[in-house]
């Protein structure tokens, strides 16, 4: 065809913006983007893993610091002298075994008017002494650690007092009653650890699985909704086929790291709101390796995944030409729950880049990894990426113009060879 | 869908219609020139220069099963179009916006494409041809699946672009409305082209030496008469096709002496009989 046309060889030069590579990739970046951002399944799955996370670090932690406060009413001088123990308990060197109870104390006259209080919900619990018998007394029942608690006193106020007849000095009753607790060393001290090394890689596991999953089907379904409603026709007239995989890629694998460093981040926020350092310091270790892994295990799969899309003609086809690569996601998923004991096993598949993505920040974790092997298995890892890219940018190239029907992949990489431009 | 040396020219200022059967390779020499497959052989030329991206991003193009995403909305989806053409986000959004109002789609910018009426759908695709101001019009099937009122309005639409200097390429099934609506035709037929060229010359080359003839009385006597064989015959009249220097004056003669004569004119063939013809 010949258009012999002077209005379009003059306006040909300078009307359109000249065409730019990054502006167009990151435009067909955005466009991905906007589209996840307004897709309430993706918003509503963020929102259930955040909140799982908060709930699986702050809740516990909460829980365990937690102090009760009992308004505990007492009838008796032996009575007070328990509870003025119990007070005092909390400060000296075995407080560790103690519960952390806020005692909040009112007298009463004898125990028909503590059994009133107690009964009237005016007090939780009533202590009243009948000469040196104590009774601990409940409506429903006694909180557990406030019974821990009077007994521990209770015993040392009876200690105190029997030494105090005995004749020993105040230094022997101290002796006596806060005995000097055995020091404990460890001959084969591990890190201080506050979770497992086997959970975390757990986790880290399930959200690289569950991320790549979510990730992957979304680039494979974009791809083939622009392939059913043939806009991919229109992109093709405007868009090198590379830059169009290059903008799905991108725009994808932005939003993947971002949600799982959301969730991360959300957990280690978490936990420095309640205080565990130990577990930051533990997991923000952990966590730089894992995410550099992460990110480039997704750069590996995601072309592939677009494929995966492109090889189908409709939305329903996506099941059985992303069976395949479902499979690739779950080995190294079942090879971190499986394979955790250091050994030769986890050490050859910490270089095998489908589960090195998972073993290798596993075995930092572990600590059974110098410090130079993660360098070597990051790099394997990303030569096969860039391997991927290749084969399939190839692979899209070939497969993403055919609308009509299924795409074999032998098929594909033939058209690619055709070469367009 | 083979092609088999399908040459053709597309000039500014004309609408050239782009006419064949099912399965002819309509859409396969469309997608050519969109660079949308690739051809084995030959060259697409844009004012004598081969086409490449560059010139084909500031094409407009249609394609034959409406390329749009169905779950965005309609606004969105043109500001992205526009960009991915080139535009910058302001002038994508300001063009998107005034091309939704001039197609009446003003009240349903912020709604999804799929909501809308397969009509209004086909409005936006055209908006989304017409955004980046092409220098080209390429047109698969505009006209498909469009009431009599909405093909007017899209008749219009692609006249004045083509007033306006841009040369518009379209494919149709409707022949009447090709021949109503275009300057230059193409026929294409399995993968060749059989004819091309200004309509109203084609219709002048296959008018031919044919003669309709009504008369009183019959027109049985036409099988004895010198030169002429008798094309075709029913009730609306007979046509003859006339020998090359056999006389059509001394004719119309005969035909007096056999009865009054009715209609007695040269045919000229409508698009569908060419194409008929061609096509064969």
């Amino acid at each position: 065809m010949t258009t012999q046309s002077p209005t379009a060889s003059a306006v040909a030069a300078d009307d359109v913006t000249e065409v730019s590579r990054g502006s167009l990739i990151r435009t067909i970046a955005s466009r991905e983007i906007w589209v996840k951002l307004h897709d309430k399944g993706f918003i509503a799955s963020t929102v259930f893993f955040l909140l799982i996370i908060v709930g699986a670090t702050v809740i516990p932690i909460m829980i365990s610091q937690q102090s009760h406060d009992y308004r505990l009413a007492v009838v008796g001088d032996q009575a007070t002298a328990v509870v003025t123990a119990a007070t005092g308990l909390h400060t000296s060197a075995s407080s560790g075994d103690v519960p952390k109870v806020t005692l909040t104390t009112s007298s009463a006259a004898d125990r028909a008017a503590a059994e009133a209080l107690v009964r009237g919900g005016n007090a939780d619990a009533a202590l009243v002494a009948d000469g040196t018998a104590l009774t601990l007394i409940g409506r429903d029942a006694v909180p557990d650690d406030l019974v821990i608690l009077v007994k521990a006193a209770a015993a040392q106020t009876d200690v105190s007092r029997v030494a105090a007849e005995a004749g020993l000095s105040s230094d022997q009753v101290r002796q006596l009653v806060a005995p000097t607790p055995p020091k404990v060393d460890l001959l084969n001290a591990q890190p201080d650890r506050a979770v497992p090394p086997i959970l975390l890689v757990m986790i880290f596991g399930f959200l690289f699985y569950f991320a790549v999953l979510t990730f992957g089907i979304s680039i494979a379904q974009s791809v083939v909704e622009e392939k059913q409603s043939r806009v991919v026709e229109l992109l093709v007239a405007a868009v090198p086929v590379r830059w169009l995989l290059a903008g799905k890629v991108l725009g994808n694998t932005v939003l993947a790291v971002a949600q799982v460093t959301l969730i991360v981040g959300v957990g280690l926020a978490g936990a420095a709101l309640a205080g565990q350092s130990a577990l930051i310091s533990q997991v923000a270790g952990a966590s730089v390796w894992f995410l550099v892994f992460f990110l480039l295990g997704f750069l590996m799969l995601a072309c592939l995944w677009a494929v995966a899309g492109s090889l189908a003609s409709r939305v329903e086809d996506l099941q059985s030409t992303t069976m395949l690569m479902q499979a690739t996601v779950m080995v190294p998923f079942f090879a971190s729950i499986f394979v955790t004991e250091p050994g030769r096993v986890q050490e050859v598949l910490s270089y095998i880049p489908f589960t090195a993505v998972l073993l290798m920040p596993a075995r930092v974790i572990n600590g059974t990894a110098a410090s130079w092997e993660p360098w070597v298995a990051a790099g394997i890892v990303l030569a096969t990426a860039a391997l991927f890219v290749v084969l399939g940018a190839r692979l899209y190239e070939g497969s993403v113009l055919h609308t009509s029907n299924r795409t074999r992949l032998v098929q594909a990489w033939r058209s690619a060879r055709g070469g367009r431009s | 869908m083979a092609l088999d040396r399908v040459s053709f020219d597309v000039r500014p200022g004309r609408l050239t219609g782009f006419v064949g059967a099912n399965g002819a390779g309509k859409t396969t020499a469309m997608r050519i020139i969109m660079g949308v497959l690739a051809s084995d052989a030959g060259t697409v030329t844009l004012a004598d220069r081969p086409l490449d991206l560059a010139a084909r991003r500031r094409f407009g193009y249609m394609p034959e099963e409406r390329g749009l995403y169905p779950k965005m909305r309609v606004l969105d989806q043109l500001v992205f179009l526009g960009r991915v053409h080139g535009l910058t986000p302001v002038l994508a959004r300001t063009r998107a916006i005034e091309l939704l109002e001039e197609l009446e789609l003003g009240d349903r910018m912020t709604d999804v494409l799929h909501t809308l009426s397969l009509g209004n759908q086909q409005r936006v695709q055209v908006a989304a041809a017409l955004l980046h101001e092409p220098v080209l019009l390429i047109l698969d099937e505009p006209f498909s699946g469009l009431d009599p009122i909405a093909v007017d309005a899209m008749a219009a639409r692609l006249r004045a672009r083509a007033e306006a200097g841009v040369p518009v390429l379209f494919s149709s099934h409707q022949l009447e409305l090709v021949e109503r609506l275009c300057d230059d035709l193409v026929v294409i037929h399995e993968g060749r082209i059989v004819a091309r060229g200004d309509a109203a010359q084609l219709q002048e080359e296959h008018a031919g030496t044919r003669i309709r003839i009504v008369v009183d009385g019959g027109t049985d006597w036409l099988s004895a008469a010198p030169g002429v064989t008798v094309v075709s015959s029913d009730p609306r009249g007979t046509v003859l096709e006339l020998a090359e220097g056999a006389d059509g004056q001394s004719l119309l003669l005969e035909a007096q002496r056999h009865g009054a004569v009715r209609e007695f004119g040269r045919v000229v063939p409508t698009l569908s009989e060419i194409f008929h013809e061609v096509t064969r």
